[in-house]
């Protein structure tokens, strides 16, 4: 799999088939068992700790829920990752911080604490968060979930803008397909831990494929099997009898 | 910015009632040191016997604490107990001929250093010792005495 | 054979959980001074919720376990006509065996689940794995500052429950049964050595590492989930009281 510089690249697939393990990966949360993940080259599995965390600056992860630090304002969370690592000036940081939560519409927010914020609300701080060092990638894991349609369609913009005028490359973790058509550039599916297509969204959507069929057109039954693996039906309704 | 001071505040307060406690178990719940800060002069004292007579146990002479002891050893020569003790220096006119003896404060109760005054118109100084000495009733030989006594007289 | 199988796979699990948590106990040690002078304000605010925030209950707590000693205490020695003693038999209590025992178990039922959910809920939410992805160290924001807090506050939040507990006992000894004030505190003073306070501290400081350390190592090796958190928060309380209680008979027999 290849994910290109300043595109936004989706990663779709259905439960359980490695998507934010995936993403956990290239953010080495996880050690690979096999295989190499290379960002510019450099292969994340052999950084020192130093090293991993020099990368980790370069990369924004919007985690499902936000991941806000429950105990911090909703400033102190998009300066959290300054005042870790930089030795900005308190005005500078302001600056900064107010910056990005303009960016995500959020600037009146500031001073609310992450439990008076809506759902749609504590994604967008987080994103702001995400942001705020300015990285060269960003990771979205299930951006879409839970949101209403509004929030979402928010979401969306915000994804396709920021990508847009901050020259990111963007992961996006996700298995709304109207919304990933809207903002990918490029789509991966996963299916059982492995890349079974890529392409744009409309040429998936071609793709005959069983499997992307299924998942592209939400087909109940396919590959992927309605019932969860279970002895024969009739064999079992019997079986109750005897005892 | 006000949350963080009232944090502060608890914790500093929590701090210090802590630490006050701290101070208050271990000055007023063990012996008072009140005879090391005074002026005090020393003065020692042998038994044949000091029960369980224990350092800071107080000197009283008339029923008041004048003094702590403040050591017991054993001389190995003489085969005696050899108890020092601090007496505060405004009681400087006690008799060099005092009479020292350790008594129980109750039947139940902790031993102490008794003081009976004596005759002597010479006084305990820094570094004196008392020489008439009677050493603390141990029970057991006290019933012992008397179960002797009780068949002797059969 | 399959009972014998199972024995030895809960046996194994059970020393490699062991093994697992001396490694994190051994970071957090790692830890402690940088984020001591560092990130002293996170410490302070620890303090404040470990300490601070148990300050009530352990006062609370500490009266009336004070008084019911001083009832007991009197009622016993009353039948020896030795009601003076009262202070002894409290004191030594409250200042050797109760004091630290009893402030251990509520810490860990106050502080060590509040401490345990708090960890667990930041693991559930992936503030964690948040912190972690900004290249910020969790042992430095997270887990030292809460350890430490713990550890600071335990021999604090004991003194304070012993005077309580002494001055609850005063209370129903002087003030209720009539005992001499001065015999009372005199009796106390002359039995108890230093020695004997420096029992209790040591007490209570092993029992603040076991119990910070137990509370914030259930909440890092909690399953994030809400059941997960829930479960973690009982095995905080059940384990600390367990070690508190083993430790405390093994620290007595040593001392003795």
């Amino acid at each position: 799999m290849t994910f290109h510089r300043g595109a936004i690249t989706s990663i779709m697939g259905p439960s359980g088939t490695g998507k934010t393990t995936l993403l956990r990966l290239i953010a080495r949360q996880l050690h690979p068992d096999r295989g190499h993940i290379l960002i510019d080259g450099v292969d994340v599995a052999g950084l020192s700790q130093s090293g991993l965390y020099a990368l980790r600056k370069r990369i924004g992860m919007l985690f499902q829920n936000g991941a806000l630090l429950t105990d911090l304002s909703v400033f102190e969370n998009v300066a959290f990752p300054l005042r870790a690592h930089t030795r900005l000036g308190e005005r500078l940081i302001r600056l900064v911080v107010l910056t990005k939560l303009h960016a995500v519409g959020l600037r009146g927010a500031a001073d609310l604490m992450p439990s008076e914020l809506s759902g749609g609300m504590a994604r967008r701080v987080a994103l702001a968060r995400a942001i705020v060092m300015d990285p060269d990638i960003l990771i979205y894991d299930e951006p879409f979930v839970g949101l209403d349609p509004i929030s979402m369609g928010v979401i969306v913009r915000l994804i396709r803008r920021l990508n847009d005028t901050l020259g990111i490359s963007s992961i996006v973790v996700s298995h709304d397909l109207k919304e990933i058509a809207a903002v990918s550039d490029q789509s991966f599916l996963l299916s059982d831990g492995a890349a079974v297509a890529s392409g744009s969204p409309e040429e998936l959507k071609q793709n005959d494929t069983e499997m992307v069929r299924q998942f592209m057109h939400g087909l109940p039954d396919g590959p992927v099997a309605f019932h969860y693996e279970a002895p024969d039906y009739s064999q079992q309704l019997l079986d109750q009898g005897t005892p | 910015m006000r949350q963080n001071r009232a944090v502060e505040l608890g914790t500093g307060l929590f701090i210090l009632l802590g630490i006050g406690a701290l101070f208050f178990l271990t000055t007023q719940t063990t012996g008072r040191n009140d005879f090391t800060n005074t002026d005090v002069y020393s003065v020692q004292a042998r038994f044949e016997n000091v029960g369980s007579l224990k350092k800071r146990a107080p000197v009283a002479m008339s029923g008041v604490t004048i003094g702590r002891v403040t050591g017991i050893e054993f001389d190995g020569e003489a085969l005696e107990a050899v108890v020092t003790m601090v007496i505060d220096s405004r009681f400087n006119h006690i008799p060099d001929d005092s009479d020292a003896s350790i008594l129980t404060a109750g039947l139940l109760g902790s031993q102490y250093v008794g003081l009976q005054a004596g005759g002597s118109e010479f006084y305990l100084e820094n570094g004196g010792e008392i020489s008439f000495t009677q050493s603390a009733i141990v029970l057991e030989n006290l019933i012992g005495r008397f179960l002797v006594k009780g068949r002797a007289d059969e | 054979m399959k009972f014998l199988h199972d024995l030895w796979r809960s046996q194994s699990e059970f020393v490699r959980t062991f093994g697992a948590m001396t490694l994190f106990f051994f970071q957090l040690l790692r830890y402690s001074p940088s984020t001591l002078v560092r990130r002293f304000s996170l410490v302070v605010a620890q303090i404040f919720n470990a300490g601070a925030l148990s300050i009530v209950i352990i006062m609370v707590s500490g009266l009336f376990v004070g008084g019911v000693l001083g009832l007991q205490a009197f009622a016993n020695l009353e039948r020896f006509n030795a009601e003076e003693a009262t202070g002894i038999l409290a004191g030594f209590a409250l200042v050797k065996e109760i004091g630290p025992v009893i402030t251990a178990l509520l810490f860990a039922g106050r502080a060590g689940t509040a401490l345990t959910s708090e960890i667990g809920l930041m693991k559930a939410t992936d503030q964690l794995s948040a912190m972690e992805m900004m290249a910020v160290n969790p042992m430095q924001r997270v887990f030292v500052p809460r350890f430490l807090g713990g550890i600071i506050a335990m021999p604090l939040l004991t003194a304070v429950f012993t005077m309580v507990g002494l001055l609850g006992a005063h209370l129903v000894a002087v003030e209720l049964l009539d005992v001499d004030v001065g015999a009372y505190w005199q009796q106390l003073q002359q039995a108890m050595e230093l020695d004997d306070v420096y029992e209790g501290i040591t007490k209570s400081i092993v029992f603040g590492f076991v119990a910070s350390l137990i509370a914030v190592w259930e909440g890092y090796n909690s399953v994030p989930t809400p059941e997960g958190v829930g479960r973690a928060t009982t095995r905080t309380v059940v384990s600390t009281a367990i070690a508190v209680l083993i430790l405390d008979f093994m620290i007595t027999a040593y001392l003795l």
